[in-house]
């Protein structure tokens, strides 16, 4: 048992290392809020392309449905990989400045705007579905009342269904944001030096695993509250939805 | 008073091979009050969908005010023009949760109408008086009994100055007790003047309010006619079998 504690839990080393993981950690943190926030932009955006009516913007449904299907389908790690590996090629190509083919903006290293642009593309796409599935879960009497009010589409997306469906779908979009921090890990792979990839490197100079070790403690100091208040938000819904049906 | 407000010419409504609506002609006079009855899957409810473009007819037109509103080029101009003139009432109100009640009459004055929020607050504050619910303002849906979710419906309608409002058997959905105080909203409405077409089973109320009955089946208007003479003297045998067995009740 000895060796395993001593493997996993050494706590001299986690104290010498302590610095330099929590330094990886802020940096994963960093990467899990920008691409959070963009993911959730990006992800209701491709919903409501998704939702637009008529049969003349049926290729923009189309194009849209095949963006998700795409990015939903393939490994992050791949489009971490062939956005590093490429991106600065193809801009440069394309004319833009170095500026936006090798980003570094705000002080952060080129991998951090590579991961930041995968994790948004893909997680984008999960979130979209998300997204959708509380769209329609709201019922087709919201959108026909606001339609018969004289309301738009657009209009009728915005202040109605749109702020009904956010509501619905908080949870699973807190859910997906979990697991989007956790895949942030796979942007070390492109020498971004992120929680994981600190502990690595600890691992690789001293053949023990004590720094990855504390990596995951302070995923979980993040993660488990963020899980715990999921499961509060749900349990309050729930109440809502049985106090409504007990005045209807 | 006597102008037409409504005039619909051979209306045709079909869902893939289901045919709802088969030739709907029907004239709606300014003022008045027409009640539609007729037993379910009639496509009494597809009609009043029809009328305000919430499902554009296949076939046939509808003259709103003067102006045709079914002409093909004109849809987003069309649906603006029907929109801004017909209210309408659901079954199942489709009040929007997420809103208080007085929120709900004011969204679409702002945001359609273009009105201030303190004028859409005095307008909504005004009609919610008028359907008896000065009170409820600041309660969410939720909090509301289903009478008065759908005397805010109604309010909601109200404020965007529609010329003629459509219910679509807007005291289906509620309790006995509660009918009531739906149906004297809709008995003011109509002793004010207002043009309503009423999808409704509920004959009495009919035979109080209003001036003209169309009786329905099949997607086809069967008999129409004044209320005395189609509710209590029915020439066709379908509609003295339907009001025989409403009546009996």
């Amino acid at each position: 048992m000895d060796v395993v504690f001593e493997q996993y839990f050494d706590f001299g080393l986690m104290r010498d290392e302590f610095g330099f993981v929590l330094d990886g950690f802020w940096q994963t943190v960093q990467l899990s809020i920008i691409s959070g926030v963009l993911a959730l932009a990006w992800g209701l955006v491709l919903a409501l392309l998704r939702q637009l009516p008529g049969r003349g913007l049926a290729p923009v449904r189309g194009l849209t449905i095949a963006y998700i299907d795409l990015f939903r389908g393939v490994p992050l790690l791949l489009v971490v990989l062939i956005i590093s590996g490429s991106f600065p090629f193809v801009a440069e190509g394309l004319g833009l400045p170095q500026s936006i083919g090798i980003p570094q903006w705000f002080g952060k290293p080129d991998p951090f705007w590579y991961g930041t642009m995968a994790l948004t593309l893909t997680y984008g796409a999960y979130m979209a579905e998300v997204y959708r599935s509380g769209i329609e879960g709201v019922p087709g009497g919201q959108m026909e009342a606001a339609r018969a009010l004289g309301m738009s589409h657009g209009r009728a997306m915005r202040h109605v269904i749109v702020p009904q469906a956010v509501r619905r779908v908080i949870p699973p979009l807190l859910n997906d944001f979990i697991a989007l921090m956790k895949d942030t890990s796979l942007v070390g792979v492109i020498a971004l030096l992120e929680v994981v990839e600190a502990g690595r490197t600890v691992q690789a100079e001293t053949l023990n695993s004590s720094a990855l070790t504390l990596g995951a403690l302070m995923f979980l100091v993040v993660t488990l509250p963020l899980a715990r208040i999921v499961d509060r938000y749900i349990a309050r819904e729930q109440g809502r939805f049985q106090r409504g049906l007990a005045t209807a | 008073m006597t102008e037409p407000m409504l005039e619909l010419h051979g209306v045709h409504k079909r869902f893939g091979t289901l045919e709802v609506l088969r030739g709907i002609d029907l004239t709606v006079l300014r003022g008045n009050v027409v009640c539609v009855i007729g037993p379910s899957g009639s496509g009494k409810s597809t009609l009043l969908r029809c009328i305000n473009l919430l499902e554009p007819p296949d076939e046939g037109r509808i003259v709103l005010e003067g102006k045709e509103i079914t002409a093909g080029s004109a849809r987003g101009e069309s649906l603006d023009f029907v929109r801004r003139r017909v209210g309408m009432v659901f079954q199942q109100f489709n009040l929007f949760p997420h809103k208080s009640a007085l929120e709900n009459v004011c969204l679409a004055q702002e945001k359609v109408l273009g009105r201030s929020r303190e004028e859409a607050a005095k307008k909504g504050r005004e009609l919610l008086g008028r359907v008896g619910l000065s009170d409820k303002a600041s309660e969410y849906p939720e909090r509301l009994s289903g009478g008065q979710q759908q005397r805010v419906a109604i309010a909601r309608a109200l404020a965007m100055d529609p010329h003629v409002m459509l219910f679509d058997e807007v005291t289906s959905a509620l309790d006995p007790e509660l009918i009531k105080e739906v149906l004297d909203v809709l008995r003011e409405l109509a002793a004010e003047g207002m043009t309503m077409v009423v999808v409704t089973h509920e004959i009495g109320f009919a035979r109080d309010v209003a001036n003209y009955v169309v009786f329905m089946d099949e997607g086809v208007i069967v008999e129409e006619g004044p209320v005395r003479r189609v509710i209590d003297a029915p020439r066709e045998e379908r509609t003295k079998r339907f009001l025989g067995l409403v009546l009996q009740r």
